[in-house]
């Protein structure tokens, strides 16, 4: 299968086992889940697949040496018995090169030579979380980027992208917007050109705004159809508030935005000190470094926009059960929340291993009682998701009507769990095996190393984040997870969000606790 | 900067907005050169046929099963039963307990996955390259000697019927596929999804399972690719000890049909209450995967949807602004294949303007073919595409075990290209003609439903 429709995906004519892989454990900085607009671009590439492995010198020929000697030990096989494995290679992390402008903008390259390509990523140290009174700016600011400039119109601009196979995309979250060109290295001069004049010289052009407004309103019509929408939609009022990590689009707000509104935001946070650039790709750094300098030498730098006041997302009390009503649900797309650490806290990779632990994957308890145990679920999954100023821990699951409050109790009797007792040892060597072995084998990927790079930078970690982090996850203890479950996970204070047919599912949520009913445009329905 | 520089970007930026006609131009960049991706591959005495790609990149490892069985070789009254199947095949085997292929695997610090098509069933293992023989050990156990019994046929019937619902129950548009297959493919056993109809499940028996994985699930009948991280001598000696004793099975009897070209239109309206926009798709029956016109296909694809500067984008989107999205999709498989244009409309657009449009556009492809301008550039989104693909181990394997197995050519991860950039001009104006015919389209629509007189109290 080659090429698929992105919005009609649901009836893609593939089943896989599970929803998704694994979720590979990490720090991935939050989930879009509190934002209610999706991108309309359907050709978005976004910047991971198309960028990848590079060659690291990772303990290369040890390992070699101790593959041959593992299997030469075993000579014949015995397969009545899980066979015994060489030791780990180490997870490394790989070697990548900084330079920082006269400007102030931050640049990072990561060479990777095992694909003619070159990735240019860009991030803006700025997101929604500056929207102010206009939510929606940073998003029609990173669509728009690309849909014309002072020197190419939204046609020509689209020409040339489109002509030499090269997807140039944007993407605002809360806490920054990315823009990433990803293309053939031998069009590398052509392709800094276009992304450099994306990134400076966006022109919003008034027709084409109008455009995206109208295609926005469409699409939060559809998504008042989309189990997964309503959800996160909901999910971020309920645990944000008025918090700008809670907001999402909604009519009312895309028709008050301007075009002004977008070219004081571009202008005010597109500043070469609130930016780092990461490169990854068959390039040489110093060539590359050359050619930058050159073409991103000329950005002015600014005064550093402040957020005015940081608010604080409120604290929750009591457990309260907000119920979407989607008339005609077969299912029930299910959401417990409750405030988070913020990205920058001390404790992530055993943080890891604690989310792992409950509903990191395929192990996890939540994926085991709920699917293996009960057949209630396709998936049964949890997440830390971290962003600058907070965060938000999350366990989700879709289950038929009739069991929705069952998979309710057993997920909140899960959660309590891990407070109440140690986690015994052969799974916690589990989970941690499972954490610091698929951060190995994340590294494969370059385009994720040069993210995470981005990411020190951006939420402000130590330095060594990432080398001390495969470490720190292989030696998490029991206690440290228990103590950390006390400390993050509440069983009394909590958000239950569900979507899906009220009339059936509504009296057995009574039982666990007070039900707030919401229409589908969010909005609390009158008793 | 070097003034060469600047005259090479000078001579890009011209040459991308040359007027149709201009051929050949000097200027034009050689095409990419591809890093080879080298492997060997034979067969087992019992006919697996084995791939190994050493690299040494990072210490990882894939490894990737395919089996050659798909829902096309379902009977009609079970579908559903090969994906199904791939959920027991995680349950376990004579000598791994059941539920602990998970565990394990996570154990290793891995990670697994694995899913069903028309054609294939495919199973994957992603791992620390220390643990290639976990691997190894879990594939050729479920090969040997998968065990199925009452309780994980049990459980799995539920998980199926959840990831039904949610996949495409629960959501708007989500029979689309089921009802084009039923369309398209009507006759043949591409008719039905590889999700199936859920009673089907229900209805079949413990020995039945077994049956399916006794005329399937066979060393001459799948495929292991390893890509990564390891001795390749070891490999060898280890994929020898681990799947060398199973025994080869009768050949595989595989379904015979064609599928003819079509005769008459036909017209579908799905009507759901919970479509929120109007959606409509055109598809029309295409030649397999292996076809020569596949390649013609995929570049018409892309000129009629890849990108912002694509035909139908920049007539439904951007100047009539009646669709918030249009895409064309070549869905090519082993035996048939289909090309399908689907748009979904803006609030208050009618399903006949998208129809109009969509029809327009097709007839002028047919009458006026492609231009210069459009040619190259297609030749160029596919060429980034290819040499972007294949980066990582696991889709390095993936890939190679299905150029072997439905191309009979491994290599073809290093040379398909060719084969894409070899395609004529004029090449898209004749497929065009031949597949997208008005007696051969089949158009499937999706009505938003009348706002009901007075919104139910609740």
């Amino acid at each position: 299968m080659k090429r698929l429709f992105s919005r009609l995906s649901a009836s893609l004519p593939r089943v896989s086992r599970s929803l998704r892989n694994p979720p590979i454990p990490n720090e991935m900085p939050s989930t879009k889940s509190t934002k209610g607009h999706e991108k309309l671009n359907l050709f978005s590439c976004p910047f991971v697949p198309f960028v990848d492995p590079k060659k690291t010198p990772m303990k290369k020929l040890l390992l070699t040496l101790l593959t041959t000697f593992a299997v030469s030990a075993f000579g014949e096989i015995d397969r009545t018995k899980k066979p015994e494995p060489a030791p780990a290679p180490a997870a490394s992390f790989p070697d990548y090169k900084t330079e920082i402008l006269p400007n102030g903008l931050k640049v990072f390259i990561i060479e990777d030579d095992r694909k003619p390509t070159v990735t240019f990523r860009l991030v803006i140290r700025s997101g929604s979380i500056f929207d102010g009174a206009k939510p929606g700016t940073a998003d029609f600011v990173a669509d728009l980027l690309n849909r014309g400039t002072a020197k190419r119109d939204a046609a020509t601009f689209a020409l040339e992208t489109d002509s030499i196979g090269v997807a140039i995309e944007s993407d605002a979250g809360p806490d920054s917007i990315s823009v990433s060109a990803a293309g053939l290295t031998k069009y590398t001069g052509k392709i800094l050109d276009l992304f450099s004049d994306a990134i400076f010289h966006a022109a919003f052009p008034a027709e084409q705004f109008a455009k995206l407004q109208r295609q926005t309103l469409s699409a939060l019509e559809e998504e008042k159809q989309q189990p997964a929408k309503l959800v996160a939609k909901l999910t971020g009022k309920v645990l944000y508030g008025e918090h700008p990590y809670g907001a999402y689009l909604t009519p009312a707000a895309v028709q008050a935005l301007t075009r002004d509104d977008l070219v004081a935001f571009h202008r005010a946070h597109f500043i070469a000190n609130n930016a780092t650039l990461a490169i990854v790709g068959d390039v040489k750094a110093a060539e590359i470094l050359a050619e930058v300098q050159r073409v991103f030498g000329v950005w002015e730098k600014g005064s550093l926009p402040e957020i005015k006041k940081v608010l604080l997302p409120p604290k929750l009390q009591g457990v309260t059960i907000h119920l979407l009503d989607r008339p005609g649900s077969v299912q029930s797309s299910i959401v417990i929340a409750q405030p988070g650490p913020a990205r920058a806290n001390p404790d992530t990779p055993e943080l890891n291993v604690l989310n792992a632990t409950i509903g990191g994957g395929f192990s996890g308890r939540l994926f085991q009682n709920l699917r293996e145990k009960h057949g209630w679920t396709y998936g049964a999954y949890s997440a830390f998701g971290m962003q600058k100023y907070g965060g938000v821990f999350q366990a989700s699951a879709e289950t038929r009507n009739e069991v929705t409050a069952p998979a309710i109790v057993e997920t909140l009797k899960e959660i309590a769990r891990l407070s109440d007792e140690p986690v015994p040892e052969p799974e916690i060597a589990l989970q941690r095996q499972y954490n610091v072995g698929n951060y190995l084998l994340s590294l494969e990927s370059s385009a994720r190393t040069a993210q995470r790079v981005q990411d020190i930078d951006l939420y402000g970690l130590p330095a060594d984040f990432y080398k001390t982090y495969a470490r720190r996850m292989s030696e998490t203890t029991p206690a440290q997870v228990q103590a950390l479950a006390k400390k993050h996970l509440s069983t009394t204070d909590l958000a239950i969000i569900v979507v899906g047919e009220a009339k059936d599912v509504q009296p057995a949520l009574e039982k666990i606790g007070k039900v707030i009913v919401y229409d589908q445009d969010l909005q609390p329905v009158a008793k | 900067m070097t003034a060469k520089f600047l005259a090479a970007l000078t001579v890009f930026v011209a040459a991308s907005l040359l007027p149709a006609g201009a051929k050949d131009d000097p200027a034009s960049p050689p095409r990419v050169v591809l890093k080879p991706i080298k492997f060997v591959e034979y067969d087992l005495p019992n006919g697996l046929h084995v791939i190994l790609h050493q690299n040494h990149a990072a210490p990882v490892v894939a490894t990737y099963v395919l089996y050659h069985v798909g829902s096309k070789d379902e009977r009609p009254d079970r579908t559903g039963f090969a994906h199904f199947f791939e959920h027991l095949m995680f349950e376990g085997t004579a000598n791994i307990p059941r539920g602990q292929i998970d565990k394990y695997v996570s154990g290793a610090g891995g990670n697994l996955n694995a899913s069903t098509s028309f054609d294939q069933t495919d199973y994957f293992f992603n791992l620390p390259a220390n643990q290639l023989q976990l691997a190894l050990w879990i594939e050729s156990e479920r090969m040997m000697h998968a065990q199925i019994d009452e309780t994980g046929v049990e459980t799995q019937r539920k998980v199926v019927k959840e990831e039904k619902r949610r996949s495409y129950d629960n959501r708007p548009y989500g029979s689309l596929f089921e009802e084009l297959a039923k369309l398209v493919f009507k006759g043949t056993p591409y008719a039905w999804v590889p999700i199936g109809s859920a009673q089907y499940i229900d209805q079949a028996t413990i020995a039945e399972f077994r049956d399916f994985w006794k005329t399937y699930y066979l060393p001459n009948n799948a495929t292991l690719a390893i890509a990564g991280d390891f001795d390749l001598e070891t490999t060898k000696k280890l994929v020898a000890e681990y799947f060398g004793p199973i025994p080869r099975g009768p050949e595989v009897v595989r379904p015979v049909f064609e599928l003819p070209p079509q005769t008459a239109p036909a017209k579908h309206d799905v009507l759901k209450d919970n479509t929120p926009l109007p959606a409509t798709l055109h598809a029309w029956r295409a030649p397999k995967e292996t076809d020569p016109d596949a390649y013609p296909l995929e570049l018409l694809g892309s000129i009629l949807s890849s990108g912002r500067s694509s035909r139908l984008y920049k007539r439904l989107v951007e100047k009539e602004q009646a669709a918030m999205q249009v895409e064309a999709f070549p869905f090519l498989l082993e035996k048939a294949g289909m090309l399908g244009v689907e748009a979904v409309g803006h609030q208050g657009v009618t399903l006949d303007q998208l129809d109009a449009l969509i029809t327009d556009e097709v007839e002028r492809v047919k009458a006026e073919g492609v231009t210069e301008e459009e040619y190259r550039k297609a030749l160029n989104q596919q060429e980034a595409k290819f040499a972007s693909s294949f980066g990582t181990m696991t889709t390095r394997a993936k890939n190679l075990a299905r150029y072997h197995l439905f191309y009979g050519d491994a290599n073809l991860i290093n040379t398909e290209l060719d084969r894409y950039l070899s395609v004529k001009r004029e090449d898209l104006q004749r497929v065009a003609k031949k597949y997208l015919t008005k007696e051969g389209v089949n158009i499937l629509r999706f009505p938003v439903p009348a706002a009901p007189a007075a919104p139910a109290a609740k």
